[in-house]
Protein backbone atom coordinates (compact mmCIF):
# COMPACT_ATOMS: atom_id res chain seq x y z
CA UNK A 1 0.00 0.00 0.00
CA UNK A 2 2.84 2.31 0.94
CA UNK A 3 4.52 1.56 -2.37
CA UNK A 4 1.34 2.39 -4.30
CA UNK A 5 1.04 5.71 -2.47
CA UNK A 6 4.69 6.53 -3.15
CA UNK A 7 4.26 5.71 -6.84
CA UNK A 8 1.09 7.82 -7.04
CA UNK A 9 2.88 10.73 -5.33
CA UNK A 10 5.79 10.44 -7.78
CA UNK A 11 3.47 10.39 -10.79
CA UNK A 12 1.59 13.45 -9.52
CA UNK A 13 4.87 15.24 -8.85
CA UNK A 14 6.06 14.89 -12.43
CA UNK A 15 2.61 15.46 -13.98
CA UNK A 16 2.61 18.85 -15.77
CA UNK A 17 0.85 21.35 -13.58
CA UNK A 18 -1.12 22.84 -16.46
CA UNK A 19 -2.25 19.51 -17.85
CA UNK A 20 -5.33 19.32 -15.63
CA UNK A 21 -6.14 23.02 -15.66
CA UNK A 22 -8.60 24.15 -18.26
CA UNK A 23 -7.38 26.92 -20.56
CA UNK A 24 -8.21 30.43 -19.28
CA UNK A 25 -10.34 31.15 -22.31
CA UNK A 26 -11.32 29.89 -25.73
CA UNK A 27 -11.75 31.74 -28.99
CA UNK A 28 -13.45 30.18 -32.00
CA UNK A 29 -13.46 31.79 -35.44
CA UNK A 30 -15.27 30.42 -38.49
CA UNK A 31 -14.41 30.00 -41.29
CA UNK A 32 -10.71 29.33 -40.75
CA UNK A 33 -9.55 28.88 -44.34
CA UNK A 34 -9.40 31.19 -47.34
CA UNK A 35 -8.10 29.94 -50.69
CA UNK A 36 -6.81 32.42 -53.28
CA UNK A 37 -5.40 32.13 -56.80
CA UNK A 38 -4.97 34.26 -59.93
CA UNK A 39 -8.68 34.34 -60.68
CA UNK A 40 -9.74 34.75 -57.04
CA UNK A 41 -7.08 37.00 -55.50
CA UNK A 42 -8.95 37.57 -52.23
CA UNK A 43 -11.68 36.08 -50.03
CA UNK A 44 -14.67 38.13 -48.92
CA UNK A 45 -15.52 36.40 -45.64
CA UNK A 46 -18.01 37.00 -42.86
CA UNK A 47 -16.35 35.69 -39.69
CA UNK A 48 -18.31 34.40 -36.73
CA UNK A 49 -16.25 34.98 -33.58
CA UNK A 50 -17.22 33.30 -30.30
CA UNK A 51 -15.29 33.46 -27.02
CA UNK A 52 -15.66 32.02 -23.55
CA UNK A 53 -13.62 32.82 -20.41
CA UNK A 54 -13.44 31.21 -16.97
CA UNK A 55 -14.23 34.38 -15.07
CA UNK A 56 -16.02 37.68 -15.51
CA UNK A 57 -13.85 40.51 -16.75
CA UNK A 58 -13.02 43.08 -19.35
CA UNK A 59 -12.24 41.37 -22.65
CA UNK A 60 -11.52 42.59 -26.17
CA UNK A 61 -11.30 40.78 -29.50
CA UNK A 62 -8.66 42.23 -31.81
CA UNK A 63 -6.60 41.09 -34.77
CA UNK A 64 -3.11 41.60 -36.16
CA UNK A 65 -4.35 43.68 -39.11
CA UNK A 66 -6.08 46.51 -37.23
CA UNK A 67 -4.70 48.75 -34.51
CA UNK A 68 -8.01 49.07 -32.69
CA UNK A 69 -9.91 46.16 -31.09
CA UNK A 70 -12.83 44.83 -33.03
CA UNK A 71 -15.11 44.83 -30.01
CA UNK A 72 -14.83 44.93 -26.17
CA UNK A 73 -17.05 43.56 -23.39
CA UNK A 74 -17.20 44.77 -19.75
CA UNK A 75 -17.98 42.34 -16.92
CA UNK A 76 -18.64 39.49 -19.29
CA UNK A 77 -17.56 35.85 -19.34
CA UNK A 78 -18.52 35.11 -22.94
CA UNK A 79 -19.45 36.88 -26.12
CA UNK A 80 -19.81 36.68 -29.85
CA UNK A 81 -19.48 39.06 -32.75
CA UNK A 82 -19.08 39.06 -36.49
CA UNK A 83 -16.49 40.65 -38.73
CA UNK A 84 -16.73 40.95 -42.48
CA UNK A 85 -13.49 41.56 -44.33
CA UNK A 86 -11.61 40.86 -47.54
CA UNK A 87 -8.54 38.73 -46.93
CA UNK A 88 -5.40 38.41 -49.03
CA UNK A 89 -3.13 37.17 -46.24
CA UNK A 90 -3.54 35.19 -43.01
CA UNK A 91 -5.03 36.93 -40.00
CA UNK A 92 -4.83 36.16 -36.30
CA UNK A 93 -7.79 36.98 -34.05
CA UNK A 94 -6.96 37.50 -30.37
CA UNK A 95 -8.92 37.55 -27.16
CA UNK A 96 -7.25 39.96 -24.73
CA UNK A 97 -8.05 40.51 -21.06
CA UNK A 98 -8.02 43.77 -19.09
CA UNK A 99 -6.59 47.20 -19.77
CA UNK A 100 -3.15 45.60 -20.17
CA UNK A 101 -4.52 43.55 -23.09
CA UNK A 102 -3.13 40.23 -21.89
CA UNK A 103 -3.48 37.61 -24.61
CA UNK A 104 -5.65 34.75 -23.32
CA UNK A 105 -6.66 33.00 -26.55
CA UNK A 106 -6.09 33.27 -30.27
CA UNK A 107 -7.26 31.78 -33.55
CA UNK A 108 -5.66 32.04 -36.99
CA UNK A 109 -7.44 32.18 -40.33
CA UNK A 110 -5.15 30.67 -42.96
CA UNK A 111 -4.85 32.04 -46.48
CA UNK A 112 -3.85 29.23 -48.79
CA UNK A 113 -2.27 30.46 -52.03
CA UNK A 114 -2.92 28.11 -54.94
CA UNK A 115 -1.42 30.37 -57.56
CA UNK A 116 2.19 30.19 -58.63
CA UNK A 117 4.59 32.23 -60.73
CA UNK A 118 5.89 28.94 -62.11
CA UNK A 119 3.45 27.76 -64.77
CA UNK A 120 5.26 24.39 -64.98
CA UNK A 121 3.45 23.47 -61.76
CA UNK A 122 0.26 23.25 -63.81
CA UNK A 123 1.64 20.97 -66.50
CA UNK A 124 -0.08 17.64 -66.99
CA UNK A 125 1.76 14.36 -67.20
CA UNK A 126 0.28 11.60 -69.33
CA UNK A 127 0.95 8.35 -67.55
CA UNK A 128 -1.69 5.64 -67.51
CA UNK A 129 -1.83 5.68 -63.70
CA UNK A 130 -2.25 9.47 -63.49
CA UNK A 131 -5.95 9.98 -62.97
CA UNK A 132 -5.89 13.10 -60.82
CA UNK B 1 16.21 3.58 -40.39
CA UNK B 2 18.19 5.48 -43.00
CA UNK B 3 15.21 5.25 -45.36
CA UNK B 4 12.95 6.64 -42.64
CA UNK B 5 15.32 9.54 -42.05
CA UNK B 6 15.44 10.32 -45.75
CA UNK B 7 11.65 10.13 -45.99
CA UNK B 8 11.17 12.46 -43.00
CA UNK B 9 13.74 14.88 -44.42
CA UNK B 10 11.96 14.90 -47.78
CA UNK B 11 8.61 15.58 -46.14
CA UNK B 12 10.11 18.46 -44.20
CA UNK B 13 11.54 20.20 -47.25
CA UNK B 14 8.35 21.95 -48.38
CA UNK B 15 7.72 23.03 -44.77
CA UNK B 16 11.12 24.68 -44.54
CA UNK B 17 10.13 26.89 -47.38
CA UNK B 18 6.92 28.19 -45.72
CA UNK B 19 6.24 31.69 -46.89
CA UNK B 20 8.28 31.31 -50.05
CA UNK B 21 7.44 28.80 -52.73
CA UNK B 22 9.23 25.53 -52.17
CA UNK B 23 10.79 23.89 -55.25
CA UNK B 24 9.18 20.67 -54.05
CA UNK B 25 5.61 19.60 -54.56
CA UNK B 26 4.84 16.45 -52.62
CA UNK B 27 1.42 15.00 -52.13
CA UNK B 28 -0.49 11.79 -51.86
CA UNK B 29 -4.11 10.84 -52.48
CA UNK B 30 -5.68 7.69 -51.07
CA UNK B 31 -8.97 6.52 -52.44
CA UNK B 32 -10.27 4.43 -55.27
CA UNK B 33 -10.41 4.78 -59.00
CA UNK B 34 -9.84 2.92 -62.21
CA UNK B 35 -8.33 3.49 -65.60
CA UNK B 36 -10.29 1.58 -68.21
CA UNK B 37 -8.36 -0.90 -70.33
CA UNK B 38 -9.34 -0.88 -74.02
CA UNK B 39 -7.55 -4.19 -74.65
CA UNK B 40 -9.72 -7.24 -75.28
CA UNK B 41 -9.78 -9.84 -72.48
CA UNK B 42 -8.00 -7.47 -70.12
CA UNK B 43 -8.72 -6.00 -66.73
CA UNK B 44 -9.12 -2.35 -65.89
CA UNK B 45 -6.30 -0.76 -63.93
CA UNK B 46 -7.15 0.00 -60.30
CA UNK B 47 -5.82 3.23 -58.82
CA UNK B 48 -5.71 3.28 -55.03
CA UNK B 49 -2.83 5.65 -54.39
CA UNK B 50 -1.94 8.69 -56.47
CA UNK B 51 1.47 10.08 -55.57
CA UNK B 52 2.55 13.57 -56.55
CA UNK B 53 6.34 13.97 -56.49
CA UNK B 54 7.74 16.99 -58.30
CA UNK B 55 10.69 19.35 -58.04
CA UNK B 56 10.99 22.58 -60.00
CA UNK B 57 14.35 24.28 -60.25
CA UNK B 58 15.11 27.40 -62.24
CA UNK B 59 15.99 25.39 -65.36
CA UNK B 60 15.62 21.71 -64.56
CA UNK B 61 12.55 19.97 -63.22
CA UNK B 62 11.22 16.56 -62.33
CA UNK B 63 7.48 16.07 -62.48
CA UNK B 64 6.15 12.62 -61.63
CA UNK B 65 8.45 10.81 -64.02
CA UNK B 66 9.00 13.58 -66.56
CA UNK B 67 12.46 15.18 -66.65
CA UNK B 68 12.65 18.66 -68.11
CA UNK B 69 14.99 21.46 -69.03
CA UNK B 70 13.37 24.88 -69.38
CA UNK B 71 15.12 27.02 -71.98
CA UNK B 72 12.61 29.87 -72.10
CA UNK B 73 10.40 31.26 -69.35
CA UNK B 74 8.71 34.41 -70.57
CA UNK B 75 5.71 36.46 -69.60
CA UNK B 76 3.47 34.59 -72.02
CA UNK B 77 5.09 31.21 -72.64
CA UNK B 78 7.35 28.67 -70.93
CA UNK B 79 9.24 26.32 -73.26
CA UNK B 80 11.02 23.15 -72.16
CA UNK B 81 12.76 20.10 -73.48
CA UNK B 82 11.18 17.09 -71.79
CA UNK B 83 12.08 13.41 -71.51
CA UNK B 84 9.36 10.98 -70.51
CA UNK B 85 8.31 7.36 -70.66
CA UNK B 86 5.31 6.16 -72.67
CA UNK B 87 3.29 4.03 -70.33
CA UNK B 88 0.80 2.38 -72.73
CA UNK B 89 2.66 -0.86 -71.98
CA UNK B 90 0.74 -0.98 -68.70
CA UNK B 91 -2.45 -1.90 -70.59
CA UNK B 92 -0.73 -5.02 -71.95
CA UNK B 93 0.41 -6.14 -68.53
CA UNK B 94 -3.18 -6.81 -67.47
CA UNK B 95 -4.21 -9.17 -70.23
CA UNK B 96 -5.83 -12.47 -69.23
CA UNK B 97 -4.64 -15.62 -70.96
CA UNK B 98 -7.72 -17.58 -72.01
CA UNK B 99 -9.10 -20.07 -74.53
CA UNK B 100 -11.77 -18.74 -76.85
CA UNK B 101 -14.09 -20.24 -79.48
CA UNK B 102 -14.69 -16.95 -81.31
CA UNK B 103 -11.91 -14.88 -82.83
CA UNK B 104 -11.45 -11.25 -81.79
CA UNK B 105 -13.03 -10.23 -85.09
CA UNK B 106 -16.18 -12.23 -84.26
CA UNK B 107 -15.63 -15.30 -86.48
CA UNK B 108 -16.53 -18.73 -85.07
CA UNK B 109 -13.51 -21.04 -84.65
CA UNK B 110 -13.54 -24.80 -85.34
CA UNK B 111 -12.09 -25.47 -81.90
CA UNK B 112 -11.05 -23.46 -78.87
CA UNK B 113 -7.80 -21.60 -79.41
CA UNK B 114 -5.55 -19.84 -76.93
CA UNK B 115 -5.82 -16.05 -76.96
CA UNK B 116 -2.39 -14.61 -76.37
CA UNK B 117 -2.20 -10.83 -76.63
CA UNK B 118 1.14 -9.46 -77.82
CA UNK B 119 3.73 -8.00 -75.45
CA UNK B 120 4.65 -4.35 -75.69
CA UNK B 121 7.38 -2.30 -74.02
CA UNK B 122 7.75 1.07 -72.34
CA UNK B 123 9.30 3.63 -74.70
CA UNK B 124 11.50 6.61 -73.85
CA UNK B 125 10.45 9.82 -75.58
CA UNK B 126 12.00 13.22 -75.97
CA UNK B 127 10.17 16.34 -77.01
CA UNK B 128 9.25 19.97 -76.67
CA UNK B 129 6.65 21.44 -74.43
CA UNK B 130 5.03 24.87 -74.53
CA UNK B 131 3.01 26.18 -71.61
CA UNK B 132 0.89 29.31 -71.61
CA UNK B 133 -1.70 30.63 -69.19
CA UNK B 134 -3.83 33.62 -68.37
CA UNK B 135 -7.29 34.46 -67.17
CA UNK B 136 -8.55 32.42 -70.12
CA UNK B 137 -7.09 29.21 -68.67
CA UNK B 138 -3.95 27.21 -69.36
CA UNK B 139 -2.65 25.57 -72.48
CA UNK B 140 -0.05 22.84 -72.91
CA UNK B 141 1.31 21.85 -76.31
CA UNK B 142 3.62 18.84 -76.59
CA UNK B 143 5.52 17.15 -79.40
CA UNK B 144 7.31 13.93 -78.46
CA UNK B 145 9.33 11.44 -80.49
CA UNK B 146 10.55 8.01 -79.48
CA UNK B 147 14.31 7.99 -78.81
CA UNK B 148 14.65 4.39 -77.68
CA UNK B 149 13.82 2.66 -80.97
CA UNK B 150 10.73 1.00 -79.48
CA UNK B 151 7.92 2.43 -81.58
CA UNK B 152 9.87 5.01 -83.63
CA UNK B 153 6.78 7.21 -83.82
CA UNK B 154 5.70 10.57 -82.49
CA UNK B 155 2.78 12.35 -80.86
CA UNK B 156 1.67 15.98 -80.99
CA UNK B 157 -0.90 17.00 -78.39
CA UNK B 158 -2.75 20.04 -77.14
CA UNK B 159 -4.27 20.21 -73.68
CA UNK B 160 -6.48 23.05 -72.44
CA UNK B 161 -7.94 23.55 -68.98
CA UNK B 162 -9.46 26.28 -66.89
CA UNK B 163 -9.58 26.51 -63.10
CA UNK B 164 -12.76 27.73 -61.41
CA UNK B 165 -12.77 28.38 -57.67
CA UNK B 166 -15.72 28.90 -55.37
CA UNK B 167 -14.72 29.10 -51.72
CA UNK B 168 -13.15 25.77 -50.80
CA UNK B 169 -14.29 24.13 -54.01
CA UNK B 170 -12.14 23.99 -57.11
CA UNK B 171 -13.27 22.73 -60.51
CA UNK B 172 -11.07 22.21 -63.53
CA UNK B 173 -12.70 21.18 -66.78
CA UNK B 174 -10.39 20.51 -69.69
CA UNK B 175 -10.02 18.86 -73.05
CA UNK B 176 -7.22 17.27 -75.03
CA UNK B 177 -6.47 16.47 -78.66
CA UNK B 178 -3.55 14.20 -79.56
CA UNK B 179 -2.27 13.21 -83.00
CA UNK B 180 -0.52 9.84 -82.91
CA UNK B 181 1.68 8.82 -85.80
CA UNK B 182 1.25 5.54 -87.68
CA UNK B 183 4.42 4.06 -86.16
CA UNK B 184 3.24 4.85 -82.64
CA UNK B 185 -0.27 3.48 -83.18
CA UNK B 186 0.97 0.42 -85.01
CA UNK B 187 3.56 -0.57 -82.42
CA UNK B 188 1.07 -0.64 -79.55
CA UNK B 189 -2.19 -1.52 -81.30
CA UNK B 190 -1.15 -3.36 -84.45
CA UNK B 191 -0.71 -7.15 -84.72
CA UNK B 192 2.39 -8.35 -86.57
CA UNK B 193 2.25 -11.42 -88.79
CA UNK B 194 4.35 -13.42 -86.35
CA UNK B 195 1.90 -12.52 -83.56
CA UNK B 196 -1.22 -13.40 -85.51
CA UNK B 197 -3.28 -16.55 -84.99
CA UNK B 198 -6.76 -17.80 -85.91
CA UNK B 199 -7.97 -15.84 -82.87
CA UNK B 200 -5.93 -12.73 -83.51
CA UNK B 201 -5.63 -11.67 -87.16
CA UNK B 202 -2.77 -9.46 -88.30
CA UNK B 203 -3.56 -5.73 -88.26
CA UNK B 204 -1.69 -2.60 -89.25
CA UNK B 205 -2.75 0.61 -87.55
CA UNK B 206 -2.35 4.00 -89.20
CA UNK B 207 -2.14 7.48 -87.75
CA UNK B 208 -5.07 9.01 -85.90
CA UNK B 209 -6.32 11.65 -83.49
CA UNK B 210 -7.49 10.89 -79.96
CA UNK B 211 -9.76 13.40 -78.23
CA UNK B 212 -10.53 13.63 -74.55
CA UNK B 213 -12.38 15.61 -71.89
CA UNK B 214 -11.88 15.64 -68.14
CA UNK B 215 -13.18 17.21 -64.98
CA UNK B 216 -11.23 17.54 -61.79
CA UNK B 217 -12.79 18.77 -58.57
CA UNK B 218 -11.45 19.26 -55.08
CA UNK B 219 -12.67 20.49 -51.72
CA UNK B 220 -10.13 21.73 -49.18
CA UNK B 221 -10.81 20.82 -45.56
CA UNK B 222 -7.65 22.56 -44.41
CA UNK B 223 -4.33 23.82 -45.74
CA UNK B 224 -3.18 20.27 -46.37
CA UNK B 225 -6.17 17.96 -46.52
CA UNK B 226 -8.59 17.85 -49.40
CA UNK B 227 -11.16 15.64 -51.06
CA UNK B 228 -10.23 15.10 -54.70
CA UNK B 229 -12.24 13.70 -57.55
CA UNK B 230 -11.47 13.28 -61.21
CA UNK B 231 -13.11 11.79 -64.25
CA UNK B 232 -11.40 11.53 -67.60
CA UNK B 233 -12.76 10.31 -70.96
CA UNK B 234 -10.50 9.65 -73.94
CA UNK B 235 -11.97 8.73 -77.31
CA UNK B 236 -9.63 6.45 -79.25
CA UNK B 237 -9.01 7.13 -82.91
CA UNK B 238 -10.49 4.65 -85.42
CA UNK B 239 -7.10 3.13 -86.20
CA UNK B 240 -6.82 2.02 -82.56
CA UNK B 241 -10.51 1.26 -82.01
CA UNK B 242 -10.63 -1.08 -85.04
CA UNK B 243 -7.64 -3.11 -83.93
CA UNK B 244 -8.53 -6.74 -83.13
CA UNK B 245 -6.76 -6.43 -79.77
CA UNK B 246 -9.07 -3.57 -78.74
CA UNK B 247 -12.68 -4.01 -77.66
CA UNK B 248 -13.54 -0.44 -76.71
CA UNK B 249 -13.34 2.86 -78.54
CA UNK B 250 -12.65 4.85 -75.37
CA UNK B 251 -10.74 4.84 -72.12
CA UNK B 252 -12.48 6.13 -69.02
CA UNK B 253 -10.59 6.97 -65.84
CA UNK B 254 -11.95 8.09 -62.51
CA UNK B 255 -10.73 8.59 -58.96
CA UNK B 256 -12.08 9.89 -55.66
CA UNK B 257 -10.12 10.10 -52.47
CA UNK B 258 -8.54 12.08 -49.68
CA UNK B 259 -5.31 13.87 -50.39
CA UNK B 260 -2.59 15.46 -48.31
CA UNK B 261 -0.08 18.04 -49.52
CA UNK B 262 3.22 17.89 -47.64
Amino acid sequence: MRQILLTLTAVLAVWPAGATEPPPASLTVKPVLCIVDERTPSCDLNFMIVWQALQLGYYCVSNDHDAEPLRCWIDRQSGETTDRRELTESIEFRLEEGEAAILVASATVDVLRKDSDDRRRRRRTRYVWDVL
Amino acid sequence: MRNLTVAVSLLALPLLAEGTESPWRLGMALGYGERGNPLAASEDIPVVVDLDIAWFGERFFFDNGDLGFTFHDGRRVTASLVARARSDQVFFGRANFEFVSISLTGDALDEEEPLQLPDRDFAGELGFELLADGRWGFLQVNAFHDVTGIHEGYEVSLDYGVGLRSGRWYFEPGFRVAYKSANLNDYYWGVRMDESSPVLPAYEAGAGVNTGVRLRASYHFSRRWALRMAVDYEGLNDEIAESPVVDSDNVIGYFAGLSIDF
